[in-house]
C-alpha cells in the first residue's frame, strides 16, 4: 500500500463503500469518545488542566532552542548521545549508522509515528537490518504491509477476523489447525512470538512522548510494555522523535501526561510510563549500554512563527481523530499520510507542502469538535483555514470552486443584482420543491444522494429585514 | 553548517514572541493517598491486599499463587532477598530473571495515590526488565511510601539522583489494539497483585 495524499478523493470514495471498515469506524464513538468523556468528568477541573497544558507547550516552543541545548547537555552528561536530523533522509542515515556501529542485524521497535513519517522500516530492510514492530497493532499492520490507520491504534481499521487471517498467513511455523477466534488467543500468540524477538534483538528503537530538558530524559507511554522490553533487553537503545517534543522538565511532562492518556484512551494513566534517562549504570544488570536520541526536524522548525505554529503543541493523543466526522467516514488510510484526521489536516501541508497535502485541510466540515477536545487547545479549524487560503493563493483550488466563488463574488459586489438574483433563486427552489423539501438540483446530484433541502418559505432574508426596519 | 547548527539557527530566526513560564499547577487530589491508591489501582485491574507487616509477605505470596493454581515458585530480585522467606515453607525462590509465565516479587519504593501507580527506580539490586518479563508481578509497598502525585515522587528522587530507568506501573499490561477491546497481558504481566504493608 503506497501513501499518496493527492489521492484523497479516490481513496475516500473506496473507503465509503468498504463494509468492514464501517464496522471498525463505528468503534470511534462507542470506545474512544465515550472513554475520554468519562475520564474528563472524573478528573474535575479539566479546563484548568488544559490551560496549563497549553501554557507548558507554548513555553517550550518559545524556548525551543535553549531547551534543546539543555536537553542535549544533560543527555551527554548521563552518558548518552544526541543526533540532529534536518530531514527524513538524514534521520534514516543516522539511525542506520548507529545500528551498523552496534553491529545490529535485528532491531525491535516500539510504536513511533516519526519512524512512519521518515519511512524507516523499508530503508532498514533494504540495508540488511530487520525491523520488528512490537506494539500489537503496529505488528499486525507490519505483517500486512500496511501503514497504521490511526495515531494510537494502528490496526484500528481491522476486525479480529482480519487479524486471525493475517496471523495464519504469517505464522506458518505454528499448527495450521490451532484455534484463533478469540482476541485472547490472538494476543497470546503475538506475545509468545514477540518475546523471542525481544530476547534476540541487537538494538531497540522507540519514540518518545516527551523529552525533558532539565533531566535529559525521554518519557515514554505504553500500555503493553513493549516499549520497555525494546529499551531494556538489547544493548543499544535509540529514541527517535520530533524535536518539538521537548518540555522544560519532568514536572511539566507530568501535567501533560494527565491530559494525554485521558484524551487518548480515557485512562487516568497508561499502564506504563517510563522515564528513560541515559544508558544503564555500570553496576546495573539490565538496561541498554548505549543510549542515543535522534532529534528530527523534517519541516517542524519551518512552522515556527507562522499562522500554523500552534500545531506544534500537539501531544499526539488522537482525540481530534476520534471526534472527527470526516475521519469517522473515511478512516485513516484515505489520508495517504502518517498523520490523519484533523491533526493531519493541520500538520501535513506544513510538513509535506501545500502542493502535496492541500486536500487534507479541505476534508473538514469545520464543526469545531476537534478544537473542543484538543487537550492543548490547538485551534485546528483556524489552521486548516490558513492552509485553505494558501491553497487558493497557490492556484491549487479545484476549478469548480474557483468558478463558483468568482460567480458569488460577482453578485456579492453588486447588492441590487444580488437581491434580485436571490429572489429568483428562492422562487425557483419553491417551484422545484415537493412537500416543502428540495430533493435534487442540476450539478448537485451527489450532494442530494444522502440529503434534501428545505424549500424557502417566503421572502428572502433581505426583504424581511428591510420590512422590519 | 552542521545539522545541529542549521536547526538551532532556523529556530532562532523564527522565534517570534516572548512567553512567560507557566504558573505552578497542583492536580486535584482526595484527602487520603492510600485510600485513593487502592481505589485507582483496583480500577486499573490490579488486585490489592492490605497486610499488617513485612513478616506476612511470604505467606501472602504463597496464597496468591495457590489461588491461581500456579506452582509455588516465585522469582525474587536482590532487593527482596532479605524478607523472612522461611516463614512460608514450600514456597520456592528463584534468583534468575522471570519468564513470561513466571511470578516475580517487586519492591516499590514509592506509590502514587492519584492514579494507583507503583514507582520503580532501576537499581543494581532492582532490575527494571523484571517488571515486563514476568507473567505475574506481586508488588510490595509500604503505606507510608504512597504519596499523592507523580510530582511528589519526582521531587523525592531528585533530592538524590534520578535512576537510568524510572518505571511507573499502573495495573497489568494491556492492549486495546484488536477491536478497541481490552485484553490483559500483552507483553508484560497478565496479573498485578499489590501488597500494602500497613505498619
Amino acid at each position: 500500500m503506497t501513501l499518496d495524499p493527492r489521492a484523497f478523493r479516490e481513496a475516500g470514495r473506496a473507503a465509503l463503500h468498504d463494509p468492514s471498515l464501517r464496522i471498525a469506524l463505528g468503534r470511534l464513538k462507542t470506545h474512544f469518545a465515550l472513554g475520554r468523556a468519562r475520564a474528563v468528568e472524573r478528573y474535575g477541573d479539566w479546563e484548568a488542566l488544559r490551560e496549563q497544558g497549553r501554557a507548558i507547550r507554548d513555553y517550550a516552543l518559545a524556548h525551543l532552542d535553549t531547551l534543546l541545548e539543555e536537553f542535549e547537555r544533560n543527555v551527554v552528561a548521563r552518558g548518552g548521545q544526541v543526533h540532529w536530523a534536518r530531514d527524513a533522509k538524514e534521520a534514516r542515515e543516522i539511525v542506520l549508522r548507529i545500528l551498523r556501529e552496534a553491529g545490529a542485524k535485528s532491531v525491535t521497535k516500539g510504536k513511533s509515528m516519526v519512524s512512519e513519517e521518515i519511512a524507516l522500516n523499508p530503508y532498514l530492510d533494504a540495508n540488511g537490518v530487520e525491523p520488528v514492530e512490537t506494539d500489537l497493532g503496529e505488528y499486525i499492520v507490519q505483517l500486512r504491509r500496511e501503514p497504521p490507520s490511526h495515531i494510537i491504534a494502528p490496526a484500528f481499521h481491522l476486525n479480529k477476523e482480519d487479524v486471525a487471517k493475517t496471523f495464519r498467513e504469517a505464522h506458518t511455523a505454528l499448527d495450521p489447525d490451532r484455534p484463533l477466534v478469540e482476541r485472547t488467543e490472538l494476543v497470546a500468540e503475538a506475545r509468545a512470538l514477540l518475546r523471542a524477538r525481544f530476547e534476540s534483538a541487537d538494538a531497540g528503537i522507540t519514540g518518545a512522548n516527551f523529552l525533558t530538558a532539565e533531566e535529559g530524559a525521554a518519557v515514554l507511554v505504553t500500555n503493553e510494555g513493549n516499549g520497555d522490553l525494546t529499551r531494556l533487553l538489547p544493548k543499544t537503545h535509540i529514541v527517535l522523535t520530533g524535536l518539538e517534543k521537548v518540555v522544560a522538565n519532568l514536572e511539566h511532562a507530568a501535567v501533560l501526561l494527565r491530559l494525554l492518556t485521558r484524551s487518548a484512551t480515557g485512562q487516568d494513566i497508561s499502564s506504563y510510563v517510563t522515564v528513560m534517562n541515559g544508558p544503564r549504570a555500570p553496576d546495573e544488570s539490565d538496561g541498554p549500554q548505549n543510549f542515543h536520541v535522534v532529534l528530527v526536524d523534517n519541516g517542524r522548525t519551518r512552522l515556527l512563527g507562522t499562522d500554523a505554529e500552534e500545531v506544534l503543541r500537539c501531544i499526539r493523543c488522537a482525540a481530534c481523530l476520534n471526534h472527527c466526522p470526516i475521519y469517522a467516514a473515511v478512516g485513516g488510510h484515505t489520508y495517504g499520510a502518517t498523520y490523519t484526521g484533523p491533526i493531519g489536516a493541520a500538520l501535513n501541508p506544513g510538513l509535506m507542502g501545500v502542493g502535496v497535502a492541500h486536500r487534507h485541510p479541505n476534508a473538514s466540515t469545520f464543526c469545531g469538535r476537534c478544537a473542543e477536545v484538543c487537550p492543548v487547545k490547538i485551534p485546528l479549524p483556524t489552521i486548516m483555514r490558513h492552509w485553505r487560503a494558501r491553497e487558493y493563493a497557490s492556484g491549487l483550488a479545484p476549478k469548480s470552486m474557483t468558478a463558483g466563488l468568482g460567480a458569488w463574488a460577482f453578485f456579492a459586489k453588486r447588492p441590487a443584482l444580488y437581491r434580485f438574483a436571490a429572489g429568483i433563486v428562492a422562487c425557483a427552489l419553491k417551484f422545484l420543491a415537493r412537500n416543502g423539501r428540495v430533493h435534487s438540483l442540476p450539478l448537485l446530484h451527489n450532494w442530494f444522494l444522502v440529503r434534501d433541502f428545505p424549500a424557502p418559505q417566503g421572502k428572502t432574508f433581505h426583504a424581511l429585514w428591510t420590512a422590519r426596519q | 553548517m552542521s545539522a545541529r547548527e542549521d536547526i538551532l539557527a532556523a529556530i532562532r530566526a523564527r522565534r517570534a514572541k516572548a512567553v512567560a513560564a507557566p504558573p505552578s499547577y497542583c492536580a486535584p487530589a482526595p484527602p487520603d493517598s492510600v485510600q485513593a491508591f487502592v481505589e485507582h489501582a483496583t480500577r486499573a485491574n490490579a488486585e490489592v491486599r492490605l497486610i499488617a507487616n513485612e513478616t506476612e509477605i511470604p505467606q501472602a505470596v504463597a496464597e496468591l499463587l495457590r489461588a491461581r493454581n500456579l506452582p509455588a515458585i516465585v522469582h525474587v530480585p536482590p532487593n527482596a532477598s532479605n524478607l523472612p522467606w522461611n516463614s512460608a515453607p514450600g514456597l520456592m525462590r528463584e534468583r534468575a530473571a522471570p519468564g513470561p509465565e513466571d511470578a516475580a516479587v517487586a519492591i516499590a519504593p514509592f506509590g502514587i495515590g492519584e492514579t494507583g501507580t507503583l514507582a520503580y527506580p532501576s537499581a543494581t539490586d532492582a532490575p527494571a526488565s523484571w517488571h515486563f518479563r514476568a507473567g505475574f508481578e506481586i508488588a510490595v509497598i509500604r503505606a507510608e511510601d504512597i504519596l499523592m502525585r507523580m510530582e511528589d515522587v519526582i521531587a523525592r528522587l531528585k533530592a538524590t539522583a534520578l535512576p537510568p530507568t524510572l518505571n511507573f506501573v499502573t495495573g497489568p499490561s494491556r492492549t486495546g489494539d484488536i477491536e478497541q477491546t481490552l485484553e490483559l497481558g500483552a507483553h508484560g504481566p497478565k496479573v498485578l497483585a499489590i501488597l500494602i504493608i500497613q505498619d
